[in-house]
Parts: structure tokens; sequence; C-alpha cells
């Protein structure tokens, strides 16, 4: 690629970010050019990995989809867990009621893709203000068992008393796609240049959004709040003596850590079109749990790993001729060792192996 | 000016009352340290100053306003600081990270919505944080992570992290404990050349009685929960009573 489309790209990003930030530009110009190179990072890799992923890992286009759904949903837990150092065990409420949410909206709203994400967001977003206002009020292992109860709560509620809604234990099957902004046909084909590396429309959709929320999520660590939740995971009286409203943050970081799950949620809906009873289940909040240790907690990018990881096993290795049927023991003897030898989680063992290699120190 | 005064406040444990009707009150610049014998209630008076205990009756005035019924990190927006007896930091964070997350609560106050707002934008709160450094002499490590500071600095750091919140009082619970004694003798020159240059109102919980006739302006002496002598240093030194309850046997 020649440096010229790419400067150009960055130049208007900073304009835009200029616009919101208001002036200053000067003095953060350095971090804004890492922020660029955050940004672009995810793009290019995002770009090339179905290509990569189908031809060289036996992989499939909608399992790249999924993964970065997934991802999405595990960056924003790792805001709770890995920065803000809150375990919660309910975060399927999120997930799970932000696909039901969304799928109802697109059935009997709207079936424009931008507002069905919407819809997913918002409901996700007002779930965790109830939740966490209930939740917050202990901490540790009352704090993730309270999220349990809500999680489990939802699952029951939607299992039978909301079955006229969510259609009960056959999952809400009605879900109804239109086309993005009118044009574009999400369950459709890729136009030419970029059917070269992708061959699913979703998969771009995703995609995009997976960019978005790792800018957003880039920039929520880098404001104010990053420095904060950090603060209160390391500790949380002192931060409370130094005149912060730990409540509150802790709070917010509880409704961010749900925004994220609920993009995810309501991809996941616009994906499979269909809500399965299990989104809402345990074991999703497990899942994610799973996913963000795996990839590394306190880290941007380890829960993407973290999550691809995961499903890989799942899907890939569970389809083996004889290791496949043992996939879950594959799962566990993964998690076990990683958590041994790699207490950062993947992205924790890149870091190591690339200042052994390179002499380097990344954050 | 009364910066904190407190009137008949009170403290019981079941049966115990470690805390029993005091009356106290600092004045604008003054400093003040409070001693006496092993669980005289010198640290729940502080944690009753501070709102981490609740009084079992009495009131606290914190420049003419009751803080009764406030949040610990209300108190500190109106000016009150802590520095702890042990060496409360941010462990993992960088020694600048720690002084940011105070000067950030100064800044902003207590809670703001700007989670989309790179912290970049707001240099005033990397130069507070610099300038708290700086006159706790750790700027030089500013890139460390604070883990990796000896107990002294740690310390140091402590004091810088309460300062950053640019109190108007400063609450320290025995600065100098577990210190060497030339990290004793450097941490109270700390102390009182930021009472000259801040003008700053502080009370100070002690044991080391040169540390306390050194920088004390007033000595407030507890024993069982109750004030049973103050005044300066000399007063003190040669009061009877806190000879008989505390200095007892020590010749002056």
């Amino acid at each position: 690629m020649s440096d010229e489309p790419r400067d150009a790209t960055a130049t208007a990003t900073a304009d835009a970010e200029n616009e919101v930030s208001g002036g200053l530009a000067d003095q953060w110009a350095s971090f804004r050019d890492r922020e660029i190179s955050t940004v672009l990072l995810t793009l290019v890799a995002v770009a090339v990995f179905p290509f990569l992923f189908n031809n060289y890992l036996d992989g499939y286009t909608q399992l790249a989809t999924l993964m970065l759904i997934y991802g999405i949903f595990a960056i924003g837990f790792d805001i709770l867990l890995g920065y803000t150092g809150l375990l919660s065990f309910g975060h399927a409420v999120f997930f799970g009621g932000a696909a039901y949410a969304a799928g109802i909206f697109s059935a009997s709203v709207s079936s424009s893709p931008l507002l069905v994400l919407l819809a997913g967001l918002v409901f996700a977003v007002l779930m965790a203000w109830i939740v966490g206002f209930l939740s917050l009020r202990r901490g540790g292992i009352y704090f993730a068992i309270l999220t349990l109860t809500f999680g489990q709560m939802s699952f029951y509620l939607a299992a039978s008393p909301l079955a006229f809604l969510t259609n009960g234990e056959n999952g809400f099957t009605s879900v109804d796609i239109g086309h993005l902004l009118g044009v574009v046909d999400l369950h459709g084909g890729v136009p030419f240049p970029l059917s070269m590396l992708v061959d699913n429309m979703v998969y771009v959709f995703v995609a995009v959004i997976t960019v978005l929320s790792v800018a957003m999520a880039n920039r929520i660590l880098h404001s104010p709040y990053g420095t904060v939740f950090r603060a209160i995971r390391e500790n949380e009286s002192r931060a409370e003596f130094v005149g912060l409203n730990v409540w509150r943050y802790k709070l917010m970081a509880f409704i961010i850590s749900a925004a994220f799950a609920g993009i995810a949620g309501s991809l996941f809906a616009i994906e499979g079109s269909y809500v399965p009873l299990e989104s809402l289940y345990w074991t999703e909040s497990g899942r994610i749990v799973i996913m963000t240790v795996l990839g590394g907690v306190g880290s941007l990018f380890g829960p993407l790993f973290g999550a691809g990881l995961y499903l890989y096993i799942e899907n890939i290795v569970s389809g083996f001729p004889t290791l496949g049927p043992f996939w879950h023991l594959i799962l566990g003897l993964v998690f076990v060792v990683m958590v041994v030898l790699f207490p950062d989680g993947i992205w924790g063992g890149v870091q190591y192996v690339r200042s052994r290699l390179f002499g380097g120190e990344e954050s | 000016m009364t910066v904190l005064e407190t009137e008949r406040l009170t403290k019981q444990f079941g049966g115990l009352t470690a805390v029993d009707e005091v009356d106290l009150a600092i004045e604008q610049g003054e400093g003040v340290s409070l001693i006496g014998p092993n669980g005289a209630g010198k640290s729940t008076f502080i944690n009753l100053v501070t709102r981490r205990l609740d009084p079992s009756y009495g009131e606290i005035l914190f420049k003419g306003d009751s803080i009764v019924g406030m949040e610990p990190h209300q108190v500190v927006q109106l000016g009150m600081s802590k520095s702890f007896q042990t060496a409360s930091i941010f462990p993992e964070l960088t020694v600048e990270e720690n002084a940011v997350i105070a000067a950030l609560a100064a800044e902003h106050g207590s809670f703001r919505f700007n989670f989309f707002r790179h912290e970049n934008a707001y240099p005033e709160v990397t130069r507070v944080a610099d300038e708290v450094l700086k006159s706790v002499g750790l700027y030089d490590e500013r890139e460390s992570q604070a883990d990796s500071l000896d107990y002294g600095n740690k310390r140091r750091l402590e004091i810088g992290i309460a300062l950053a919140a640019e109190p108007d009082m400063l609450l320290m619970d025995e600065p100098t404990a577990g210190m060497s004694p030339e990290e004793t003798k450097s941490t109270v020159e700390l102390i009182k050349e930021v009472k000259r240059e801040l003008d700053l109102t502080f009370l100070l919980v002690e044991h080391d009685m040169e540390i306390v006739f050194d920088i004390s302006d007033r000595i407030v002496v507890l024993n069982r929960g109750a004030v049973i002598a103050e005044g300066t240093p000399e007063e003190v030194q040669n009061d009877p009573a806190v000879q008989e309850a505390y200095l007892g046997g020590v010749e002056e």
C-alpha cells in the first residue's frame, strides 16, 4: 500500500476528532497518532481475517462473524472485569436481553439494521442501570451471585411468563432484518473489490461495528474513566478518599460494559436472524468470563483473541476426527495451561514473546 | 477561622466508649497533634472525622458546616484530605498515575460524565500531578510502578496523593510509621515545608514524641477516649495528668 491514501484517511479522522474534542490539538498530537494506529490496525486485521481464517485454519465466514460479535462482548466485559476489577456472572442478561430486544424490535417496529442495533443497545443500558444499581451495593462474591441471580431471573422470565413476547423455549424466530440504509442487503453477497477478502455482507457490517467498538473502548480507556477504573480496582478505599464517587464510577463501568454486550447481542440477533433462549442462560455469562480471562484481562485486544480461541475450539476443534468429541476437555486444558503459563492471557503471552524478541515495551 | 470543630463527639462500640464527648477546634493554619497511649481512641477519632465511621452522637463541623451524614468522598471534596497509616497507594499504576487520580478528583469533582474525552484534553490535571510529585520529591520516579518504590517513598507518595487533592486540611495517621530514621527526618521536613508553603492546617496522629514536639503548634492528649490535656508542646510536656497517663516514667 502506498503512503498517500493512508495519510488521507489519517488526516480525515484526525479532523473529525478535533471537532469532537475541541482545540488542544498540538498537545496530544502524538497520542492521537496512537489512537489512529490502533483503529487502523484493527481495520486491517478484521479485513484480512476471514480470508486467512477460511483458507488456513479450516474456518468459515459465519464463525468469523460470531468471533467478532463475542469479541465486542468480551472487550466490554473486560472494562468491568479487567479494568475495574468487578466480576459479573450475569452479563447474559445484557447480551441475550439485547438480542431479544433487537429481535422483537425488528419484527414489530422497524427492520432497519441500525435502528435494531440501537434498540438492543438502549435496552442493555437501561437493564444495566437497574441491575447495576441493585447489585453494586455489594462487593466481591456477593456481587457475582447477585448478578448471576438477575441473569437466571431473566432466563426464566423469557422462558415462560414472557413467552408471548419471546416465543419461549423455541427462541425468537421472527427476526426480520431489512436492508442497511434501505440499500445494502446484509444477507447478500459482497461487491467486487471487497469480495476478494470477504464473501458475506453481514461480516462486513459486523466488522465495521467491531472497529467502531474497539475505537470507543480505546477512547474510554484513555479518558479519565480509564484511570479512575484502574484506581478502583487497585485500591477502592483510597479512591474514595481522594474524593471520587466510587459508587457512581462503578455503576458507569457496569453500564459501559453492558452497552458493549448490548451491541454484541443485537449483532447476534441480526447475524443469525434468530434468538435462542440459551442466550440468556447462565452458561452464556460463564462463557464470556472464560473468553475474557483466556484472552487477557486488563488489555484492549486480549478479549478479542480469547473469544476467537474459545469459539475455534468449540466449533472447529469439536469437528476434528478423534479429538472432536473431547473439545470440552481440550478447552479446559487450554484454559488451565494458559492460566498457569500466561496469567495475563493470550495477550500477555504475546507481549511476553514480543518483549523477548524485540526488547521493546508496550502498554 | 475554625476549620474543624467537634462537639461532644462520641463513638461507642457495644459497651466500649472509644471516643468520649470530644470537643476539639482547629484553626486555619494550625498544626495540631493528637497523642495518647494505645487504644486511646485516636484512630477512631480520625475515622469519625473522615466519615469512615458514624458517630454514636455529637457533631462534626468542617468550615462551619455539619459533615455528619456525608459520604467520605464528599468530605474530601469539601477540602479535607487524609493520609493513611499504611502506604495506601495504587500499587500497579505508575507513580504519576497515582498523583493524576488525586488531581482528577480535585479538578473534576467526585464524578463527571466524560468517558469519551481523551485524558490529554485535561492538561491541568497532569500539571497539578507533576507539581505534587515535585514537592514530595518523586518526580524523577514518575514512570515507575508505584509498587516498586521503597517503603519510605511509598509513604511520601501516599502523602502526595493526599496533597494532590489540594486540601484545606490534612489528616495524617502516623505518617512516619515504619520509616527509617532518615526517611522519618525527610518526611518531617516535607510536612513542615508543605505547611509553610501552603499554609496547611493539619491534624496529626503520631507516636513519635520527637516529631510531635517538633512540628505541632498545639497538642491534644487523649486517654480512654477523652481529652485529658491540651496546649502547646511545653504545657503538655509539663502537665502532670499527661505524665501520669502517657509519659509516665519517661524523664524529659
